[in-house]
């Protein structure tokens, strides 16, 4: 079946479209900087979308949740073994990525047999001189680098208009309080954006026709703090201790949106 | 880096982990003949007691080889996680490597199953490795007698064990001191607590910091094997605190004025 090397290509290239549809309503997850480190958020419907990998490194992820679950644990036995083996010093994404995570998922996307991984991964790390630093990678196995933050989601024109914004705004230089909330609203922004653009679409496409599903989504932050869950964690280089990462408790999480859901 | 990136199923146990990837501490004593003269670093006084916030721990930083002193430096009181210190008496080799051990152990656990590990299987943790380097401690080179400090977040409670070499853990609610300084100040540490001018557990930080200090410098004055501090070369205990927060050690700026304020007759 796949002998003409067209045909491995067509396999391919319909992979893509069948992974990409898959993840097309992946809720987004933000990685910005703070003036003490990284703060990574995201909401979902359902929990398991912000974890702890290493002393230093924080994942978000989106796709199938087994997927998410399984590459969670493959970075977690990988981080593990090698902070032991060697030290927690040697543990960094990109050594986790360039040499572990990001050859296995290429090779599993160009295995036309096997499932291809439902996933897009955010990866937020303090790095040893103490600058927050970005990582996102997709299911194919490609991976990219920020230092001004990043964002995954389903939604491509989402991730463009996040991505975007984040360049132009220097997170770096607020605290996380001001950070955060910044990003929060952009998030708003992006959904409000994006509802927009979709009834547009819809309409002119054909006719009359609404996704119901995509039209119940909440698209305030006061709706997504009232339906979903958010989950978010911090990686704060000034704590004193060698774990940086502290997820936010539900407390903290009812006064934030006491501040931003208004 | 990548060889269990197939691996569906797990339990959150790092001892696993180790194995999966070829591990195995004990293997090297198979063959190792039994050798009374071999001459090892070994670990001397810690101690730890309750107070009003939680427990303090404390330890000196000799480490010797019978009769030389092989290092002034030594940290014997380590973190396990962010809510647990273990304190060494014996091998460093052993302790320091049971220690990352233990705090890859626990860090695993709590990251992959999303939850923190009991304090019970904390402790047991422990109890353990201890169990399996009984060979090597019968063998003369590797007896480890710990102390473990942790605060228990789902009953807010500070606790505190002391541990024999063989792994039976005893839960101590005042008071404890191990390694070859120790006898020196256990009476002195019950004298303390029983007719002080408070109960242990009732001192502020800063008397139970003070009370610290004094008492590693009175072993160090009856056992070699217990360093003493050096103030003109800035080298003094180690001093660490477990309370709700988790734990915080005594920074070196702090130490000196403990020192010189504990150094005189209250």
């Amino acid at each position: 079946m796949f002998e003409e090397p067209f045909r491995w290509m067509e396999a391919i290239s319909t992979r893509h479209s069948y992974v990409r549809e898959k993840l097309g309503k992946g809720q987004p997850v933000i990685g910005v900087p703070h003036d003490e480190g990284a703060v990574i958020f995201g909401f979902s419907p359902q929990p398991g979308k912000i974890f702890e990998i290493y002393d230093r490194i924080a994942l978000g992820g989106l796709g199938h949740p087994a997927d998410v679950e399984r590459l969670r644990m493959t970075l977690l036995d990988m981080a593990h073994a090698e902070g032991f083996n060697r030290s927690a010093q040697d543990v960094t994404i990109g050594r986790l990525l360039q040499f572990g995570l990001a050859p296995a998922l290429k090779q599993n996307f160009e295995e036309v047999q096997r499932a291809p991984y439902l996933i897009q991964m955010l990866l937020a790390e303090i790095n040893q001189e103490g600058e927050a630093e970005f990582f996102r990678i997709n299911y194919d196995g490609y991976w990219e680098k920020f230092k001004k933050g990043t964002v995954i989601a389903g939604d491509s024109k989402v991730t463009d208009y996040l991505q975007k914004e984040i360049e132009n705004t220097d997170f770096a230089s607020f605290n996380l309080d001001k950070a955060l909330q910044l990003a929060l609203s952009l998030w708003e922004e992006s959904r409000k954006k994006n509802k927009v653009e979709d009834e547009l679409e819809s309409v002119t496409e054909d006719g009359s026709e609404v996704d119901e599903e995509a039209e119940n989504l909440p698209v305030t932050l006061a709706e997504a703090f009232d339906r979903w869950n958010l989950e978010v964690a911090v990686l704060n280089s000034n704590t004193g201790r060698k774990c940086l990462y502290r997820a936010l408790s539900e407390n903290e999480i009812s006064v934030l949106k006491s501040t931003v859901a208004k | 880096m990548i060889e269990n990136f197939d691996q569906t199923h797990n339990s959150g146990d790092f001892l696993e982990l180790l194995k999966r990837s070829g591990y195995n501490p004990q293997r090297v004593l198979s063959d190792l003949p039994e050798n009374k003269a071999l001459e090892i670093p070994q670990g001397t006084t810690v101690l730890a007691f309750h107070y009003k916030e939680g427990i303090i721990v404390a330890g000196d930083r000799r480490a010797t080889a019978g009769n030389a002193i092989m290092y002034e430096r030594c940290d014997k009181v380590i973190p396990i996680d962010g809510h647990s210190l273990m304190a060494i008496a014996g091998v460093p080799a052993t302790a320091f490597e049971m220690a990352r051990i233990l705090s890859h152990n626990f860090e695993y656990y709590r990251r992959s199953q999303l939850r923190v590990m009991s304090t019970e299987g904390k402790v047991r943790a422990l109890s353990r490795l201890l169990k399996d380097n009984v060979a090597m401690a019968m063998q003369g080179v590797g007896a480890v007698s710990p102390l473990f400090a942790t605060f228990d977040i789902q009953q807010e409670k500070s606790l505190l064990y002391f541990y024999d070499m063989l792994g039976a853990e005893f839960q101590i609610l005042t008071h404890v001191a191990t390694g070859s300084g120790s006898p020196m100040i256990r009476g002195v540490l019950e004298h303390e607590n029983l007719w002080g001018s408070r109960p242990l557990e009732e001192r502020s930080q800063e008397e139970a910091m003070s009370l610290s200090i004094r008492l590693l410098q009175t072993a160090a004055q009856f056992d070699s094997a217990t360093g003493q501090a050096r103030p003109e070369d800035k080298l003094y205990p180690i001093i660490a605190k477990i309370t709700k927060d988790g734990y915080q050690f005594v920074s070196d700026e702090e130490m000196e004025a403990i020192y010189k304020s504990s150094m005189k007759r209250s």
